[in-house]
């Protein structure tokens, strides 16, 4: 009989398998989690040796009147955004999943914006967006309206970022809404219809509890991609005017990269990930319950 | 073998043979090992014949086909000590690379584009060599730099890792036409010059109801550099050459920086200034009256101007009451050399002849930027060159009066908090220019308190 080493022998062989993952999970996942909350701890800026400070870090995030400010501009978003990208993307998936002549362009067409870089699609919608010579503007001229300032001002900037944002991933949910329309069976509309529901009545009383499961997905996903808001407003504004679009994922870049603080942008980080944790877990419940 | 055994994986994953696997991986470990001696050997042999510098420029064009000419007469005229040429790679900043280079120990022997901002967390980390360590050091220096500005660059610990090379006084650019047409005759020299020529300069020409000609424009992005091309040369010319710090301590909540935030609010509030963005190059285009630059900028205007286009250079203005030479910030570039080098005395023969009175004439030709050596304008090497050139020689008058940032570990945040100030003050006008400066300095101290706990 062959001699054969552990990892060798055939029914072993899995673990071999799952090396390459286990590699990149260590060095990519696992690495950067526990360095970064080793961090927690210190001050750094990558270049000077670490220096323990205890719980230093968090004494100046509690003091910290930016982060709160960043925090608060980043639910703004999540409150303009959620709601938008929700209503446009049942808008429009359910009359996708109407009999109409060129559907599958269309759903291309909406999908587009999905796929391409979110550097370019802020790019083209800053041009939009320009004050004096964006298209935007220009229009509303044309029509006697007065100009928005979209960018420049702080009240608009963020409302802004948020229309833009809901263009550039409403593709995606439509997507998810399209699936859960063609899941619901066709005898519950037939059912209605003998007993005379309307239009109106069909669609709140069968088509949006039947969507029950795509809204939680829907709602995770574009909570989590809110959070994580971040070209947007790097591109755009660099988290102006005064502050009105600094997202909180832009504090914690600015923190670590432009500033060197290292062990304060983990801390932010950290503090950061736990609050988006807790709030997912709030809206499962609460979605989920209805 | 490989192929073999990848295809193997394929078509005929199970069961792989025990053998198989051994033989890919003996297969591979063989490759690497004879790739690895492969590159030791090739370099260990160029190692014993001849010396290699690695030296980094600016990634801009003009300075890249200046380094690749100074590169190529060295290597012409060194047989034993050879440079190789790469310009620093792409990134949102210099200084972000050569942090990332300093922390993975891939710093070159040479950079010259080291912006005093940015050394003292370099030097902290020991990542420069030492330059008074050089016996000519002090004679090669004080033959090229005045005194007060060799001594601008002392480092905290009383030595120097930089020399002075290169700098781009920030002056004011204007379009004579657009002044000639407003009637004004003289370049505005003061706050209240510089805001009567604006009154007259900005207007709606299209009638729209909205201005399509401003005086000047800014980015009004909150981003800390912003703020080195328009606040702080007013307030270095306001301050008649100060700084931000004296003798180590925060100085900003001073009268020059509250009369610099008043005269830019302003700007702003009067709709001299736009708030948006603007596309394209509207000074090019004869919808900007004045733009605050470089010297750099004389290249560009030449290269893309229309042939009817008529611009000239003055000083930046000065608060009404201010007498005295006009400063301005001197964006300056300097050269270091790192301590990753095997070679510190070939790099500093290298550096000595990136500084030669030649390379300092390329450096004017090719880049139209200003060599920091004393006399430039009055040596007879340069004559001919501001002759041809009177509009560099502009800034070339402008250069001995000016002045870098400070050398202190906070020095993006507090230009950040300034940054987010005059945002507040001067572009939104929603905060008094005095309680601005004073939260700019309170707010700034905090920062540099919680850096220093």
């Amino acid at each position: 009989m062959r001699k054969t080493g552990f990892l060798l022998k055939e029914e072993h062989s899995g673990y071999l398998m799952s090396l390459p993952y286990v590699v990149y999970f260590c060095l990519f996942v696992a690495f950067p989690l526990i360095f970064s909350f080793i961090l927690v701890f210190h001050r750094w800026n990558i270049i000077t040796p670490m220096e323990f400070i205890g719980l230093g870090n968090f004494e100046r995030l509690f003091h910290d009147v930016q982060f709160f400010k960043a925090l608060r501009n980043t639910v703004i978003f999540l409150l303009i955004h959620i709601p938008l990208q929700i209503v446009v993307a049942l808008l429009f998936a359910t009359l996708l999943s109407q009999q109409i002549k060129a559907k599958g362009l269309f759903r291309a067409i909406y999908f587009m914006p999905v796929i391409v870089s979110g550097v370019v699609v802020t790019i083209l919608w800053m041009q939009l967006y320009n004050y004096d010579a964006g298209i935007l503007n220009v229009l509303l001229s044309k029509l006697g309206l007065k100009r928005v300032p979209w960018l420049i001002s702080p009240s608009w900037a963020m409302p802004s970022i948020a229309i833009m944002a809901t263009w550039k991933n409403v593709g995606l949910y439509i997507v998810i809404f399209l699936v859960g329309l063609q899941n619901i069976p066709g005898y519950l509309y037939e059912a209605a219809e003998i007993d005379g529901a309307s239009g109106l009545q069909k669609f709140f009383y069968i088509t949006l509890p039947s969507l029950n499961s795509a809204m939680v997905l829907v709602i995770i996903l574009s909570t989590i991609g809110g959070f994580s808001l971040f070209i947007e407003p790097f591109v755009m504004t660099g988290g102006g005017p005064m502050n009105s679009t600094l997202s909180a994922m832009l504090y914690i870049y600015n923190q670590a990269f432009y500033f060197g603080h290292m062990g304060y942008a983990a801390t932010l980080g950290f503090s950061f990930a736990m609050i988006v944790f807790v709030v997912i877990i709030i809206q499962r419940k609460i979605v989920e319950r209805k | 073998m490989f192929i073999v055994f990848l295809w193997n994986l394929v078509y005929n994953l199970n069961p792989i043979s025990d053998s198989l696997i051994k033989r890919t991986i003996l297969f591979l470990s063989v490759l690497l090992f004879v790739v690895g001696c492969v590159r030791d050997v090739g370099d260990s042999t160029s190692e014993v014949n001849e010396v290699y510098l690695t030296y980094w420029c600016s990634p801009n064009q003009q300075e890249i086909e200046l380094a690749q000419k100074v590169v190529e007469i060295w290597n012409d005229e060194h047989d034993s000590v050879k440079v190789r040429l790469q310009p620093i790679p792409a990134s949102q900043s210099s200084e972000e690379v050569l942090l990332a280079a300093i922390a993975g120990g891939t710093t070159p022997d040479i950079c010259s584009n080291m912006w005093p901002g940015a050394m003292s967390d370099f030097i902290k980390a020991g990542g420069l060599v030492c330059l008074d360590t050089f016996p000519d050091f002090y004679d090669v220096m004080l033959s090229r730099v005045p005194d007060d500005l060799l001594e601008s660059f002392r480092a905290e610990d009383g030595h120097f890792y930089q020399v002075p090379w290169k700098c781009n006084p920030v002056m004011m650019v204007y379009n004579v036409k657009l002044f000639k047409e407003a009637g004004i005759e003289k370049p505005p020299a003061t706050y209240s010059e510089f805001l009567a020529a604006a009154r007259k300069i900005s207007k709606d020409i299209d009638g729209d109801g909205k201005p399509d000609r401003w005086m000047g424009y800014r980015d009004i992005k909150p981003i800390w550099w912003q703020r080195l091309f328009d606040f702080y040369p007013f307030y270095i010319a306001a301050t008649g050459g100060g700084t931000l710090f004296k003798k180590g301590k925060l100085i900003l909540n001073n009268p020059a920086a509250v009369k610099v935030f008043s005269f830019f609010q302003r700007l702003y509030m009067e709709n001299y200034f736009p708030r948006s963005t603007l596309q394209g190059d509207q000074f090019l285009a004869g919808n900007i009256a004045v733009q605050f630059s470089g010297t750099w900028i004389v290249s560009y205007i030449e290269r893309f101007k229309r042939e009817d286009f008529e611009y000239d250079i003055a000083p930046v203005p000065v608060p009404d009451d201010y007498r005295g030479p006009v400063y301005t910030y001197g964006d300056p570039k300097n050269i270091s050399i790192f301590s990753t080098t095997h070679h510190p005395g070939y790099a500093w023969e290298f550096v000595k002849f990136l500084i030669s009175k030649a390379n300092d004439l390329a450096l004017l030709r090719k880049c139209t930027q200003i060599p920091v050596r004393k006399d430039l304008v009055t040596d007879e090497y340069f004559k001919e060159y501001f002759k041809e050139n009177p509009k560099i020689r502009k800034f070339a008058e402008q250069a001995p009066y000016t002045r870098g940032v400070d050398g202190v570990p906070d020095l993006k945040e507090i230009f950040h908090i300034v940054s987010l100030e005059y945002e507040a003050c001067c572009i939104y006008g929603v905060k008094e220019p005095g309680k601005a400066v004073q939260d700019a300095e309170r707010n700034a101290k905090v920062v540099m308190e919680w850096n220093r706990q």
